[in-house]
């Protein structure tokens, strides 16, 4: 670490993120090879090659399971790297090592807006598929929108603990409307249980795009906001003085995170811990500046996310462990941990 | 477990059945009469109750027990029901109340009646002493098996004095099982053929039925191999294990809303499952999710629609 | 170069500060003073856009208020009575944050002049040998330093400080109106502070404003703003006895 220290400033450093990339496609692979069910690493790769190719007509078993088993990794990395990236967005936005997009009432938000799609099937003209997803970013917007608006209300200035209260209160609100829905509509609805729970097990390529583009998107978007949520981290005053447009730059961060919290909410449901703890370890390695905290955590949630389903995946074969399940035991024992050397160097 | 879970049901079998014979052998009269005399019998936890006669006012929670109480052409002793209780219909225009971990004390309470049966599934013990204290009769059924079935059929027969009809139903059942597996023993391939049942779709984590479930021994009868019988009970398993066991029939329990593809066309279309067995023949199957998953009389026809489905009508 | 004119802060129905006019000229050093409550740090707070008024402010005879925040930047930096920082950034990440409004575009790359800017900040105020040492690991008074360097590296006309040495150690209290008094040598540029210590108003100030309770009281000249009279007036005692029975403690 102290070979970096003189670019620390400066931020952005090529040979560590190339490092950062081949750890993050090294378990890529790792987690391409093993799985519930174990296939000869030739016939894999065989089939990776078929499947480059486009032959993918190929009837034996290893290319039917990489057909299941290529997308959801796929899906796992890149609901890691999003959910990771969101989380270290909200901590440096609101200066707040706790925060994350459940903190702010984004992910309940999203969560609603899923289950009313399914709940009264939902449509939106010429997105028959997708309608769960849109719906998702809409309520995850709606929410922050409502969030924002209450606190502007209360606050002037848009301080964090309003921002956070409010989060706090909106998730209540939120969870209490999706029980209510559950309670009153009938049995499909109550199989949005299981869903609820988060799981990429059944993600395909078309998840995997939009995950993607959204990921490129806003996540570039976050990217690009990297000095204004290093001046955040430091305090808003401070960033206000020192030239940040406060409000507008806020109002991005919020909108970007929503955007992806609300696809990975869609599609994955709730995985919690990930956008929590990611960044903490990822600050550990690259330090709080958020041109390098950004990039590590986006490869960090990826490998982490998909370690944890690699996990979920082999350690009960041939059950599944979800994902949230794995994400939740492993993320709650890094926290004590980090929570306990925080207090230890104040 | 298993095997002391049996013979404790055996237990109760005999202990039911002897006690209804000590109270018809005693009296040895008609039904009537009969209500006149205070029964012992014990529930499937093996709870002692008194009761001073038949009941005629059941509440009953489960969705099961209701079946049963309307197959033993009991139906008229039934004034509350649990809010899943669907079959047959008329069980509709009975008094619907909350179940399970949402049970209302006071709102079964209102109903006034002399016996409330529930099941183990999300009730609790407080839930049985509430229920107590306010002077009703808790009869607590907890069938995991057929045989269990059985003796939750001769038990509700015993309460509501339908022990004839129980008897006949427990033998109409064991016979039409008894013919499925005669039929499939003659029918059934050379080689074991096994059968894959899904009870929770893909999109909200693929859940099958392992060993210990009515469906698993209703693939013993049909002569063939439970695709999953390493899990017990039920397990999320992992689309990977489906492909790679290649079973030969599928059954979904899936119920189908109006909206998207059917469960059936859903399970074919799948990325990766074409080159199954059950796929690539066709043989994919949306049976009827409360027949084959429901304690009660219905599990005969369950068997029967998956007999239909593995070896034509 | 800043001009004030009937600035007016509400909090609901009260008046924190009631039609307070100044100006301030270049090479000026003006000193904001009175007692608790007599809206000092308000003042600060409404020139720097934080709370809502009415009034008008005008930097060059341009409304303040409609100055985008990065074109403010340029012009005017704020220190701050107390910072807590919860991340470990280093020093000279804190310093380089000053050098934001000056930055091109998205994609411009920092440039050398920039490092510069930066070293000369670290340089003046003796942060150079720990630039790459946490922040949560520096005294209140190397904090205080740490963002006195960013002002610097931000490069601004005005410098509006907020009681600035309000915690420090006398040598850090000696060593930042040092430093900023050199700054003020530039030409072109213009200091304004809240000090609640009078007698550090009357040795760096060139020029003061006398609030109490929100109300204008003097303006002007430090000598006639902070004489006797009018101190006494506001504070309710002879502040001149008061401050010379001090300092007769200190003559052997």
């Amino acid at each position: 670490m102290i070979s970096y220290m003189g670019n620390r400033a400066r931020g952005y450093n090529w040979i560590e993120y190339l490092l950062f990339a081949i750890i993050t496609m090294v378990i890529f692979v790792l987690c391409i090879f093993a799985g519930s069910v174990r296939v000869p690493a030739g016939e894999i790769l065989s089939s990776i090659r078929d499947f480059i190719s486009g032959q993918t007509e190929n009837t034996n078993t290893a290319m039917q399971i990489m057909k299941i088993r290529l997308p959801r990794v796929i899906n796992v990395a890149l609901t890691g790297a999003a959910l990771a990236l969101c989380g270290a967005a909200m901590q440096g936005l609101l200066r707040n090592p706790l925060a994350d997009g459940s903190t702010l009432g984004v992910s309940s938000g999203a969560s609603l807006g899923a289950i009313i799609s399914i709940a009264f099937g939902i449509a939106i003209p010429g997105l028959s598929g997708g309608s769960t997803v849109l719906m998702s970013i809409l309520f995850a917007f709606a929410s922050l929108v409502l969030i924002l608006s209450l606190a502007y209300r209360l606050d002037y200035t848009l301080a964090t603990n309003t921002i956070i209260l409010i989060g706090v209160v909106f998730t209540m609100f939120a969870h209490s409307l999706i029980s209510m829905i559950v309670v009153f509509a009938d049995e499909k609805v109550k199989s949005i249980m299981f869903w609820t729970m988060g799981s990429l097990a059944g993600s395909n390529f078309k998840n995997a795009a939009t995950l993607t583009v959204a990921l490129v998107i806003c996540g570039g978007l976050l990217l690009l906001h990297a000095d204004e949520l290093n001046a955040f981290a430091i305090g808003e005053e401070n960033a206000r003085h020192i030239g940040v447009n406060v409000r507008r730059v806020k109002l991005i961060i919020l909108i970007a995170v929503s955007v992806l919290i609300g696809v990975s909410v869609s599609i994955g449901g709730t995985i919690g811990f990930a956008g929590l703890v990611i960044p903490h370890i990822a600050r550990m390695i690259v330090g709080p500046n958020h041109r390098r905290l950004l990039p590590a955590s986006l490869f960090a949630g990826a490998s982490f996310l998909m370690l944890a389903d690699l996990i979920g995946r082999i350690i009960l074969r041939p059950l599944e462990l979800p994902i949230g399940v794995v994400t939740s035991f492993t993320g709650s024992i890094a926290f004590v941990y980090i929570f306990y050397n925080t207090r230890r160097v104040k | 477990m298993n095997l002391k879970k049996k013979a404790k049901s055996l237990a109760l079998t005999l202990v039911i059945t002897l006690l209804i014979a000590i109270a018809v052998g005693c009296g040895g009269l008609s039904t009537e009469s009969q209500s006149a005399q205070a029964i012992t019998l014990i529930d499937m936890k093996d709870r002692e109750f008194q009761l001073d006669k038949t009941a005629d006012k059941i509440v009953a929670l489960t969705a099961a027990d209701c079946e049963i109480i309307y197959a033993l052409g009991a139906g008229d002793t039934l004034i509350g029901r649990g809010e899943y209780c669907n079959y047959p219909e008329e069980v509709l225009d009975v008094p619907s109340v909350s179940s399970g971990s949402e049970t209302n004390i006071e709102q079964v309470i209102a109903l006034e009646p002399e016996v409330i049966i529930m099941g183990t599934m999300d009730q609790t013990t407080e839930q049985i002493e509430d229920f107590e204290n306010a002077g009703i009769t808790v009869i607590v059924t907890d069938a995991q098996s057929i045989e269990d079935t059985y003796t939750a059929i001769e038990l509700i027969g015993a309460v509501t004095g339908h022990q004839k009809q129980a008897a006949d139903l427990t033998a109409k059942m064991q016979s039409d099982f008894a013919e499925i597996t005669r039929l499939a023993q003659e029918k059934k391939a050379e080689d074991s053929k096994s059968i894959y049942f899904e009870v929770s779709p893909l999109e909200f984590g693929l859940w099958a039925a392992g060993s210990n479930t009515f469906m698993d021994e209703i693939t013993a009868m049909l002569g063939l191999e439970n695709t999953f019988a390493d899990v017990k009970m039920w397990g999320e398993v992992s689309q990977e294990q489906v492909i790679e066991r290649n079973p030969d029939y599928i059954v979904t329990i899936t119920m189908y809303f109006g909206e998207g593809p059917l469960p059936v066309d859903e399970i074919m279309s799948r990325p990766g499952w074409s080159e199954i067995s059950a796929v690539k023949n066709k043989l994919v199957f949306n049976a009827d999710s409360d027949q084959l998953s429901r304690p009660g009389p219905r599990l005969a026809d369950g068997a029967k629609a998956l007999y239909d489905f593995v070896y034509g009508q | 170069m800043l001009n004030v004119d009937s600035l007016t802060v509400s909090y609901g129905p009260l008046k924190i500060l009631d039609n307070v006019s100044f100006e301030l000229q270049k090479q000026q050093w003006l000193m904001i003073v009175g007692p608790n409550g007599a809206g000092k740090s308000t003042v600060i707070k409404a020139v720097t856009q934080c709370v809502p008024y009415s009034g008008k402010v005008t930097l060059d005879g341009k409304d303040i208020a409609h100055i985008r925040p990065h074109a403010l930047a340029r012009s005017v930096a704020v220190l701050s009575q107390n910072y807590h920082i919860g991340y470990a950034f280093t020093v000279e990440e804190i310093v380089s944050l000053g050098r934001y409004a000056w930055k091109k575009g998205l994609f411009a790359k920092d440039g050398e002049d920039i490092d510069d800017r930066i070293d000369h900040a670290l340089e003046i105020t003796g942060l150079k040998k720990i630039r790459h040492q946490s922040v949560l690991t520096l005294s209140g008074g190397e904090l205080q330093r740490t963002f006195l360097a960013q002002i610097f590296a931000q490069d601004p006309r005005l410098l509006i400080l907020d009681e600035p040495t309000n915690h420090l150690d006398l040598v850090y209290q000696k060593q930042t109106f040092e430093l900023i008094s050199e700054w003020l040598k530039q030409p072109g540029r213009a200091v304004i502070s809240v000090v609640h210590d009078l007698s550090l108003a009357k040795a760096y100030g060139s020029h003061a404003l006398l609030l109490n309770e929100g109300h204008h009281i003097a303006s002007g000249n430090s000598e006639q703003v902070l004489a006797n009279d009018n101190l006494s007036k506001v504070y309710n005692m002879d502040v001149q006895l008061w401050m010379q029975q001090l300092l007769a403690n200190w003559q052997n």
